[in-house]
């Protein structure tokens, strides 16, 4: 039975079997087979027949503006004297001597690229609108204007490469090397290009894209900065190249503030931003410019975030100790006495805390707040000191007891318990935010910050996080800008009107007069009202104020701090005592000591070659023509 | 006729029936290479208890009790017999040596082969090896098994696999059954359904083509036998595991006494009173009791079992293997903390036709990861953390009362909240099946065609959820507990992978001997391997504490993923030998990858390997006998393999956007950001590596004794480098692409030997293996350099990968005298932060400072496998008692103390007892102007990591590490034959086991397990393993 079919049956599986091998060794493509799709990449043809697309990949570009101190890296403003880290990681910021040459560099020419490109590929796209394609293009525009403003104020001329360049394989690049523009060469191109492309950005409506009043505010602040480095670097003439690469010939200071007025005036008259004031209690309303973000017509443009979409942890890394979300982090910028005690009086006077009386015995208050009693709200509305709220809970800022004989009893824990002497029962002597000794994320100079903290529940976790934004141009700073410019030519009625402005808002019941305005106030008025918004290394650079007051030198804390030289090289701290000697009129009382944070090893240098960071020798190799920068 | 032929071919048939109950049988057993007769043997009527041995003759008298009867005979070193007992009565039997392995079959790429006639250099390891080790992973049994296997496991929490390289080459490619598979595939596969792992160390790998440049490791499952009643097996074991080695920490008095140390050292004074830290030191007030963490947190004794039952057996045309194994391993934490997996394996083939042969194997697994969701990445970090986070002057519950978990300065790392009632749950669970169909048609005699076709689906799900909750402080004055902190931080995720594979391979083998010498076969085959995998991560804010499910409304993240591979091999293989003696193959592969652009997707990758048995020449026979050697070949092979993990992403060589590069939030709306690609990279290929290897294989007295040796070289080229003699300056915006420009090397040198032999009663195996392998940067495209120092500091041209850069330390400063006379700069200070006891570096370029130019090589690489490794293993059975002592070591590798193992205080937490133990120190701790006493530590400072002490890589903080570590320690018995027969067991084995017991080494004065590779010290170490166990087969 079997041996009857079996040739058959052989034959046919022979047949199959040759038939799979023919399939297997020629058949079926491979190119075929190893061809696959991408998932997340689109192609250029794709995006430029689409609005959408488009602005796609303009917010990427939006997303890759610089910031050198922000909120998705707050460890940056612990480098100068405006606060101190509280996180042993940040330590070195105190410790270090000298900035490094490199600090603060950049040289970021692929973002440039991808802004030229995006520029050449819009200017021909034929599928996309052409009231979508101006206003892109004036976005685009302005992107690099602001990115080429980042360069020249961090390494001074750049080249100015204005088209997306190729290189043709040829073995030969030298065609490819640009020389350095001369510094205000750049200047001028931010100006020239923001009032060429101001009036294809819409007015308001966005604060998160380009717009009229943005554009100009870019004027504003670029042109004063243009100004005051051409007519400050006539203190430091060693801070130039004979190119111009480096340095502004002081002839052109008084174009660059009469721009900056302009723009500034411009902004002003557009009648879209105002000051925020909304709220009666001044601090409060102060916090608030940063934190309201639905009805505030303060914020030209910002850096925005959302819950449920993107946050920062700009919240949980400063929270107050005893009030964070998180089992983790906190507490970790600690503004400094430095800039708190910069907080005028109300009466437009410059005074340090008083923490003793003129024979130097200890001063004894009631309350913990009542040592910044009267002063600038905005000093409330920036930090939270010893007995402030924050959150409707009251912080819990205090060292320990200190007795009669001057000893302390304190905890190396918060919120620690110990005996005072003459008791058998243990109370707490240390408070739950601190100040102890090198204990990290927790409020060891005395002070925690305040300003683009998050009230909102839910911003101090790390799931969640804070959508508070990161305010890139405000309607304040404008009219400081307007009122440094106006001083500069010295319009100081003008300059008092456009301060004062600010002044009011910040609560100060008394105007200053034109006479009162000087360089001194110019730059307190910036200091406090600007802190942490990234404009203190700048603005310092360019009135060449920087290598004055960080000059190395070991000081104690200025006696005078409404003057803009005081030197101020390391960052102090606030201790609050209670004071402990049951039967005494003072028992029960406050007292303060002014301390450095033993982290704080060295003084502040900022040394000439600061001024203009280093430029890469990778740059330097690959293109002969670019000149170093002075001093390094 | 016909019918009474038949009758008599029945009668034949029926004749072995009709053994009696009652007769007589005798015999004698020789063995069968000598012919001498053997004694002792153990002769036993199956099914019962009725046996006997043979005398010194070798002759055995035995009365059967049954009818149709199987003897079964049996003796330790030598293959047991069975035999059906006709109407024969007298027996004369030659037993077959179980020693040697002269007839061993390797499996190779795509097959297997004859030992004798392998060219290229392999090396095995079978299931009685990998059995022993009681490892959660496969790659954990692996330690000094193969010559060439450099191992190295520096984590040994439940579920942890070891890193594997083959000659230090980097991850090899692993081949399970056939099919490609990754590391994590072959680490949890059932060690038990194991057969034989065979790492391919050299050309003998091309026919992986595109991925096996850096060797290749083989796995063949076990395949029931043909014609063997079935065998059921049952084992198990129990066992307990405890940490090898951990640092120590101090306790709350010697914490506070050297804080206060610390503080002068640093500032001059302290706010540590002496009364304080006498408090302290009694230890009995409130407020001043020290707390021991690693007591509170190391349970130990955390237990580990395996269990594992399998059926194997075949009639004529099919066989079969299923099994299935459970395994769970808890952590020292607590039960919490777990890991389990459950596999099966199901493998049959049966014969469909006389040419037609089909198989089915299915390979299962649950494999289960669990523990409390603890904030932060690794939920084993935080417990680890603690030991040396918290300090001991810490409590974890406030006024000790467990209801209320106290706000220590680090709460993550209080005990008291990780577990599932406080912080909430983690899982992490993998379902994988892989089910390989396999065809194979005999279309001529000598020609055969193989199909196969596997199926691939593995789904992995992990959960996250951590709950919030609060900590609290304690007031004495009022009794009362409050709410001073927490978590208020409620997370949940959820992330779901699934990994779909297609393979297909269609071959042709052909095989024919041509005058009875010349000896070929051919191979072909045609392979496609497609890979699909899906991920998605979903993120939500829950509002409560309760429910598992994730809602819309809750969530914030969403995250969506798609990648696809593809990969298409045409393999050729052809071997011919001449009469066994000349060996010659040449194999060759052709490569494609979906990875690279269009244009350079293929590769080709050829390999001729030959041997020369010189044993085999007739000229070598006298020498031969004289010395009982049996083989002795000589083997080369020279090939080259691709690698197409070149760390280029699959889409490169495209340009375009890249969607979802950024989330960006435009007033309020959130936007998804595309960003250019940038250049496309079109010009990449396969690095190409070139291995020559030449062996020596060698067996004397029958397979007594034998071994290999081997030396090998490496040689990549085309790894990635950019022509960089074309300066494109940076204002262009883009760089060149990266080339296939780059060359290095690996060379090295591996023995392995094997003595297996019997000394009356006692049957040993002793085998000892070497391995060395050691990589080298080749060139550059044109390496340039600014300076001397740059090209000294720098370069990488012909030298070592690896080199460990650092200080040289040449003592410590013995007094203020001492540093004020010392004129070098060391602090950068002028040595006014230098303290009695800090070290002093050497000044080499005499500069009188210390800085980068003073870094010279002190060691090898730190985080990498050692470059030396070796083992020993020892086998020893005497009667029914087995001993098992294997032990594995390492060398050419260094551990570079940092963080917590460096600098005291770290984080203001403990520091490490030998620290604090052994050091520089005032006479008085408090009283600044007393004399200081010498230790060996540096004086303490309390978390300072800039000091010079500890802000530089020295050979103060680097050891360059050697270990000799005792792996598997077992002890067993078997039961006699006699006793099981009445039960009808085959086999019944107990056993006692040890893992792990000792380790000699350098580094055990820190408490670091010398396969620790974390700087900081705290990684999960391996464990000590106490198990009891049992095999029983019927």
């Amino acid at each position: 039975m079997c041996h009857s079919n079996k040739p058959e049956r052989t034959m046919k599986n022979l047949k199959y079997i040759y038939l799979v091998i023919f399939l297997a060794f020629t058949g079926c493509s491979n190119d075929e087979f190893l061809n696959r799709e991408p998932t997340d990449i689109l192609g250029g043809d794709q995006v430029w027949a689409n609005d959408d697309l488009v602005f796609s990949v303009m917010a990427d570009l939006y997303n890759r503006l610089p910031d050198y101190q922000g909120l998705e890296n707050w460890w940056e403003y612990a480098s100068f004297d405006e606060t101190f880290a509280s996180n042993a990681g940040d330590y070195w910021r105190h410790q270090n001597q000298e900035y490094g040459y490199g600090d603060w560099g950049m040289w970021d020419y692929g973002l440039i690229r991808d802004l030229n490109l995006f520029i050449q590929k819009c200017e021909v796209a034929t599928e996309i609108s052409t009231e979508s394609k101006t206003r892109f293009l004036a976005e685009a525009k302005f992107i690099r204007a602001m990115v080429y403003f980042e360069h020249v104020k961090r390494m001074g001329g750049v080249p100015l490469i204005l088209e997306p360049l190729e290189y043709d394989y040829s073995g030969d690049p030298t065609y490819l090397q640009y020389p350095r523009a001369k510094e205000h060469e750049v200047y001028d191109f931010v100006i020239a290009e923001m009032e060429a492309v101001k009036d294809d950005l819409p007015n308001g409506s966005t604060r998160s894209r380009a717009t009229k009043g943005a554009a100009l505010a870019l004027i504003s602040r670029a042109a004063l900065y243009a100004g005051s480095i051409a007519n400050y670097g006539q203190l430091t003439p060693e801070v130039s190249l004979p190119g111009g690469e480096v340095g502004i010939p002081a002839a052109m200071a008084a174009g660059y503030y009469a721009a900056a007025l302009k723009a500034s005036e411009e902004v002003i008259a557009l009648g879209t931003y105002e000051l925020y004031d909304q709220d009666p209690n001044k601090s409060e309303n102060y916090s608030n410019i940063f934190l309201n973000k639905s009805s505030n017509n303060e914020i030209i443009m910002a850096k925005d975030f959302l819950v449920q979409g993107r946050t920062h942890g700009f919240t949980i890394d400063n929270i107050p100790r005893s009030l964070r979300e998180e089992n983790t982090s906190g507490g970790k910028m600690n503004p400094s006495l430095n800039l708190i005690q910069s907080y005028e009086l109300l009466d437009n006077t410059f005074a340090e805390l008083p923490t003793m009386d003129a024979s130097g015995n200890p001063l004894y208050y009631d309350d913990p707040m009542d040592i910044f009693a009267g002063r600038d709200p905005r000093l409330l509305g920036t930090v939270i000191v010893p007995g402030s709220s924050f959150r409707g809970k009251e912080v819990d800022i205090w060292a320990g007891y200190k007795l009669e004989d001057g000893s302390v009893i304190s905890s190396g824990q918060l919120g620690g318990q110990a005996q005072l002497p003459g008791s058998d029962t243990s109370v707490q002597v240390v408070g739950f935010d601190g100040p102890i000794d090198q204990l990290e994320w927790s409020a060891q100079n005395g002070f925690y910050l305040r300003k683009y903290v998050d009230t909102s529940v839910g911003s101090g976790q790390r799931g969640t996080g804070s959508a508070v934004w990161l305010v890139r141009f405000r309607y304040a700073e404008i009219l400081l800008n307007a009122a440094e410019a106006a001083y500069e030519l010295d319009q100081l009625e003008k300059a008092a009107e456009y301060m004062n402005q600010v002044r009011r808002r910040a609560g100060f019941p008394i105007d200053l007069t034109p006479g009162e305005i000087d360089f001194d106030r110019i730059v307190h008025e910036r200091k406090v009202e600007l802190a942490f918004e990234n404009h203190i290394l700048w603005d310092k650079k360019r009135w060449r104020l920087a290598h004055r007051i960080w000059n190395g030198v070991t000081t104690d804390l200025t006696n005078n701090p409404g003057n803009a030289l005081a030197v101020s090289t390391r960052v102090f701290g606030l201790k609050p005592f209670k004071y402990y000697e049951p039967g005494s009129p003072n028992n029960g009382k406050w007292l303060f000591e002014e301390f450095v944070p033993a982290p704080v090893f060295n003084a502040h240098r900022f040394r000439l070659g600061n001024y203009y960071s280093w430029i890469g020798d990778n740059v330097r190799n690959n293109n002969p023509k670019i000149v170093r920068n002075p001093n390094q | 006729m016909k019918s009474s032929l038949l009758l008599l071919i029945g009668m034949l048939m029926i004749l072995p029936l009709m053994a009696q109950t009652g007769t007589t049988i005798q015999g004698t057993i020789l063995e069968e290479s000598s012919g001498e007769p053997l004694p002792g043997v153990s002769i036993l009527e199956k099914g019962t208890a009725n046996g006997t041995v043979t005398d010194l003759d070798g002759k055995f008298v035995l009365t059967l009790k049954s009818d149709n009867s199987i003897l079964r005979v049996s003796f330790i070193g030598f293959k047991s017999q069975e035999i059906s007992i006709g109407s024969q009565t007298n027996f004369d039997l030659q037993l077959l040596s179980d020693l040697g392995n002269l007839d061993e079959v390797i499996v190779v790429g795509y097959g297997v082969q004859q030992k004798e006639t392998i060219t290229g250099a392999v090396a095995t390891v079978t299931s009685r090896d990998i059995d022993k080790a009681p490892s959660a992973t496969v790659s954990g049994a692996l330690a000094g098994k193969m010559a060439g296997l450099a191992f190295r496991q520096p984590d040994g929490r439940p579920g942890a696999g070891a890193w594997l390289q083959i000659r230090n080459m980097g991850t090899p490619l692993f081949v399970i059954d056939g099919i490609q598979k990754d590391e994590g595939q072959f680490n949890n596969l059932a060690p038990g359904d194991i057969e034989s792992i065979t790492i391919l160390k050299d050309a003998s790998a091309a026919v992986y083509g595109s991925r096996a440049a850096n060797g290749v490791v083989v796995v063949k499952t076990k395949q029931g036998k043909r014609g063997e009643s079935p065998t059921i097996n049952i084992n198990g074991y129990y066992g307990w595991q405890n940490w090898s080695r951990f640092p120590e920490g101090v306790d709350a008095y010697e914490w506070m006494l050297g804080k206060a140390d610390a503080d002068i050292n640093q500032f001059g004074n302290t706010n540590i009173s002496a009364e304080e830290l006498d408090k302290w030191n009694q230890g009995t007030e409130y407020g001043y009791k020290s707390f021991s963490w690693k007591d509170f947190i190391i349970q130990g004794n955390a237990p580990q079992s395996n269990f594992n039952a399998s059926v194997s057996g075949g009639s004529e045309r099919t066989n079969y293997y299923l099994s299935v194994t459970r395994f769970d391993q808890k952590s020292v934490f607590s039960d919490e903390f777990e890991f389990n997996r459950t596999n099966v394996q199901s493998n049959i083939t049966t014969d469909i036709t006389d040419k037609l042969t089909v198989g089915m194997q299915i390979n299962g697994r649950i494999e289960n990861r669990e523990n409390p969701g603890v904030p932060g990445g690794d939920d084993y970090w935080q417990p680890r953390f603690a030991l040396f986070r918290n300090r001991p002057t810490e409590r974890p519950y406030a006024n000790d009362n467990p209801d209320y978990p106290a706000n220590i300065n680090n709460i993550e790392t209080n005990w008291a909240l990780l577990n599932y009632d406080r912080t909430g749950f983690y899982e992490n669970k993998w379902q994988v099946l892989q089910t390989n169909f396999t065809a194979e048609y005999e279309i001529l005699p000598d020609l055969k065609a193989k199909g196969l076709y596997s199926y691939y689906l593995a789904d992995n799900i992990f959960n996250t959820f951590e709950y919030t909750y609060d900590v609290f402080g304690y007031n004495p004055e009022t009794d009362e507990y409050f709410r001073s902190g927490g978590n208020d931080n409620p997370y949940r995720d959820r992330g779901q992978t699934k990994i779909m594979e297609n393979v297909w391979q269609l071959s042709l083998n052909y095989k024919k001997t041509f005058n009875e010498k010349h000896n070929i076969s051919a191979f072909f085959l045609n392979e496609r391997i497609e890979r699909t995998r899906l991920f998605n991560f979903v993120h939500a804010v829950p509002t409560n504490n309760f429910l598992d499910i994730i809602k819309f409304a809750d969530t914030d993240t969403y995250n969506d993923e798609r990648q696809e591979e593809a990969r298409i091999g045409y393999v050729g293989r052809v071997n011919y030998d001449y009469a066994g003696k000349y060996l010659l193959e040449l194999a060759g592969r052709a490569d494609a990858s979906w990875k690279f652009s269009p244009d350079n997707r293929w590769g080709f990758f050829p390999s001729v390997s030959a041997g020369w048995r010189i044993s085999e020449e007739s000229f070598m026979y006298s020498f031969t006998t004289n010395v009982d050697l049996d083989e002795l070949k000589i083997r080369a092979s020279y090939g080259q393999l691709g690698d197409d993990n070149i760390g280029i992403g699959p889409f490169d060589y495209l340009s375009g956007y890249r969607y979802g590069a950024s989330t960006v939030i435009v007033d309020g709306e959130n936007v998804q950001g595309s960003s250019n690609t940038g250049q496309p990279i079109d010009n990449l290929s396969w690095y190409v590596a070139t291995i020559a290897d030449v062996g020596l294989d060698f067996s004397f007295g029958s397979g007594r004794i034998t071994g290999a040796v081997d030396y090998f070289h490496r040689k990549r080229t085309g790894l990635r480098g950019v022509r960089n003699d074309i300066f494109l300056p940076q204002e262009l915006g883009y760089g060149l692409t990266d080339e296939n420009l780059n060359t290095d090397s690996n060379s090295g040198a591996e023995i392995a030997v094997n003595w297996n032999g019997k000394a009356g009663d006692l049957v040993f195996r002793i085998g000892a293996n070497a391995s060395y392998a050691r990589s080298k940067f080749v060139k550059s495209y044109n390496p340039t350099f600014s300076s001397s120092w740059d090209q000294y500091r720098n370069s990488r041209e012909d030298r070592y990968n690896g080199i460990f850069w650092g200080y040289e330390v040449t003592g410590q400063f013995e007094s203020f005298e001492a540093i004020n006379e010392h004129s070098v700069n060391i602090d950068g200070q002028g040595n006014k932060t230098l303290l009695p006891g800090d070290l002093i570096y050497k000044d080499v370029n005499n500069d009188g400072k210390i800085d980068g130019y003073d870094e010279r090589p002190i060691g090898y690489q730190s985080g990498a496998l050692p470059s030396m490794n070796f083992g020993l293993n020892f086998n020893f059975q005497y009667k029914g008692f087995d001993l098992t002592a294997d032990f594995s070591g390492g060398g050419m590798y260094s551990y570079n103390r940092n963080w917590e193992m460096r600098r005291p205080y770290q984080n203001g937490g403990n520091l490490l007892a030998s620290m604090y133990d052994d050091r520089y120190h005032r006479a008085d701790i408090l009283d600044i102007n007393s004399e200081w006493i010498a230790g060996k530590n540096p004086p303490l400072r309390f978390n300072t990591g800039g000091h010079s002490n500890y802000n530089k890589n020295s050979t103060w903080w680097l050891t360059n590490v050697k270990y000799l570590r005792m792996r598997t320690l077992e002890v067993g018995y078997t039961l006699p034959e006699k006793l099981l027969s009445r039960w009808n067991m085959e086999r019944a084995r107990i056993f006692v086991s040890s893992y792990n017991l000792f380790a000699l080494d350098n580094v055990h004065q820190f408490g670091i397990d010398p396969e620790v590779a974390d700087e900081n010290g705290l990684q999960y170490p391996q464990n000590k393993v106490v198990n009891v166990g049992f095999n029983v087969s019927f």
